[in-house]
């Protein structure tokens, strides 16, 4: 589950000349369909997520995306009505395995989620260092840790002086890297994030897409995003979820970024891409 | 107008000249007219009434006042702004007629209570008890003492058992969410309906006719712990409720066990309102009188074992004292009413005062 176990598989000189498209998979998905009480949301998803590559998801409202991606890291089954079928492989093992604690998935696979969510009874300090509390994972040095996911998140020299302050006192940007900070402290390997910036303002989107970008070099990214023009800036990888009327959520095309926008070779992909529909 | 722009400095005196207003306040005289007519006329009508008829004053304020206010308005509101005006006069109007006039029914209630109450109130009267004291006996002597630490006693036994329950109870529901929580909100409603008098019976029946408990402070609490128990329930469920689920998922994504979600994030974001659940709770119990008549009995002595004997507690020492034709006793169950009120009252100030500081 940790990092250092890699280290003999790749070195780090190897794993960075290697190109996003033949990075080794960290995560994939086989065949996963998945339902509300009768309801087909989505049906037959098979992805790759490779390692230390930043994967966007995109599609129209209601394809599936924000429920795909909480299939990662075991949330769908919160939902009382949940069901699901395939399989979820991180690190080779399936997720959804009977010996499988959902707590750890969770710790190992972070996530970030649409609306800024800090813990409001605590300080800015405590909500970074909130997930080590709530894991009860134990790791020395907080105040380093503190200030290495904060600068990470690109939130550091703002909150550097009013670290006790209360984390309500932030603006809707700050809350959000604030967030992505509090996800850094778990150390996961895998950073889920489900549409980030879509109730953030430009200058904050742009500073959390800087973030991705650097976070990337160390951990695998999974974006759910409406924004294309976001897609194309942060993603190497995009998959690209449609749902029709008679047909549940599915997987019309992935690739390379570059190919999904550049040269996609569904009419759907092109349509949507290019602002057609959805 | 060239396209330069020049500084012209004789606009910047007048500009520093503008003071604050509020153009949406000025009126025309007709408005001002038609306000005043509205006023006055009802208030004259009401003034010549009460001194030229005998029909007693509050009557006049219910049957006459209040409805002609309301007519005027009306027309007032017409002839300044049409017909469509109309409703919202008479919904201004008929709000500010209630709010006074419950606040009328309130301040008097508060009004007696604290004329006849503080005739009673003296320092031996809040810290002596009632022993050696006869209903006859003249104010000045004996006091509630007894019975201030007896309430203390049986709310803080209740309140001890209650409110860990019934937060508890509000986790099962809202966090746990087990099977049976339909069920369980039905009990909990259900219960908060259960007569005072039932509790109490319950608890004489079960614990104290069996031998199991003596007449006590311990058995008056378990009857108060009944009546509480729903209201706290119900009252964390509601707070409960408006943890917004972006928290507790997100203290999950972090990989935090259901328990510390509950306990780390969850509660703690309801803190303000769980506290406010436990003081209704309290508030709820501390004047009921007829489960301590059955659980507590009375005792004009200072009891601090809450399990050997009978205990008084200021509703019972209330009830005790009202019906004795004793003016001076009638005046000592008012101190005590006025004492009971203060302890509520130094309770929610207290507890705000601690939930502000968070």
């Amino acid at each position: 589950m940790s990092t250092a176990e890699y280290e003999n598989v790749t070195t780090l000189e190897e794993e960075l000349s290697l190109t996003p498209d033949n990075r080794p998979v960290e995560m994939e998905t086989r065949d996963v369909s998945v339902w509300f009480g009768k309801r087909k949301v989505l049906e037959g998803v098979n992805i790759e997520f490779r390692r230390n590559s930043v994967t966007a998801l995109i599609g129209p409202s209601g394809c599936g995306k924000s429920t795909f991606i909480r299939t990662l890291n075991r949330l769908h089954e919160l939902i009382p009505s949940a069901a699901l079928a395939g399989s979820v492989l991180y690190e080779g093992n399936d997720i959804y395995a009977p010996e499988v604690d959902p707590v750890q998935i969770r710790l190992a696979i972070g996530m970030v989620f649409q609306k800024p969510n800090p813990f409001p009874s605590m300080t800015i300090r405590g909500n970074v260092l909130a997930g080590l509390k709530l894991s009860g994972m134990k790791r020395p040095n907080h105040d380093e840790i503190v200030e290495q996911t904060l600068t990470a998140a690109g939130l550091w020299n703002e909150v550097k002086d009013r670290l006790g302050a209360a984390a309500g006192e932030l603006s809707g940007g700050q809350a959000q890297r604030l967030v992505i900070a509090r996800s850094l402290a778990v150390q996961p390997t895998v950073l889920l994030m489900d549409e980030p910036c879509s109730a953030l303002d430009p200058g904050s989107t742009l500073k959390i897409e800087e973030t991705i970008r650097q976070l990337s070099k160390e951990i695998t990214i999974i974006i759910v995003t409406h924004n294309m023009q976001q897609a194309v800036r942060v993603a190497d990888q995009t998959a690209f979820f449609l749902a029709t009327d008679g047909q549940p959520g599915h997987v019309v095309e992935q690739g390379p970024t570059t190919e999904i926008f550049g040269n996609p070779q569904d009419q759907r992909t092109l349509d949507y891409v290019n602002g057609r529909f959805g | 107008m060239s396209a330069t722009i020049t500084f012209d400095d004789t606009t910047l005196p007048e500009l520093q000249q503008q003071k604050p207003e509020a153009p949406w306040g000025r009126r025309t005289s007709k408005f001002r007219t038609v306000v005043i007519l509205a006023v006055l006329i009802p208030a004259t009508v009401v003034t010549l009434l009460f001194w030229f008829s005998s029909i007693p004053g509050p009557v006049i304020m219910i049957a006459v006042y209040f409805p002609l206010q309301l007519v005027a308005s009306m027309i007032a509101a017409i002839a300044v702004r049409g017909t469509k005006a109309a409703a919202d006069a008479v919904i201004i109007v008929s709000a500010i007629g209630a709010t006074i006039f419950s606040m009328v029914v309130l301040i008097s209630v508060l009004w007696t209570i604290i004329t006849k109450g503080l005739q009673a109130l003296s320092g031996a009267f809040i810290f002596q008890n009632n022993e050696y004291i006869s209903p006859s006996t003249p104010l000045g002597y004996g006091g509630i003492g007894h019975a201030i630490l007896g309430t203390v006693l049986i709310v803080a036994i209740s309140a001890v058992i209650a409110v860990p329950l019934g937060v508890m109870t509000a986790v099962y529901i809202t966090e746990v969410r087990g099977r049976a929580v339909p069920y369980v909100r039905f009990f909990v409603q259900a219960m908060s309906g259960v007569p005072s008098v039932v509790a109490g019976l319950f608890i004489l029946t079960v614990f104290i006719l069996t031998g199991v408990l003596d007449n006590s402070a311990f058995a008056a609490g378990l009857a108060y712990a009944i009546l509480m128990l729903p209201t706290v329930a119900r009252t964390a469920e509601e707070v409960l409720k408006l943890v917004p689920d972006d928290l507790r998922t997100g203290a999950l994504a972090l990989g935090s066990t259901r328990a510390r979600v509950v306990l780390r994030v969850v509660i703690p974001a309801a803190k303000t309102g769980i506290i406010t659940a436990a003081i209704l709770g309290v508030a709820r119990v501390v004047g009921e009188t007829a489960p301590l008549l059955l659980t507590a009995l009375k005792n004009d002595k200072t009891v601090l074992n809450p399990f050997s004997e009978p205990i008084s507690a200021l509703p019972t020492y209330i009830f005790d004292n009202v019906a004795q034709p004793y003016p001076d006793a009638v005046l000592r169950a008012w101190g005590a009413a006025l004492t009971l009120m203060i302890i509520v009252a130094v309770l929610f100030t207290l507890t705000r005062f601690f939930s502000a500081k968070r």
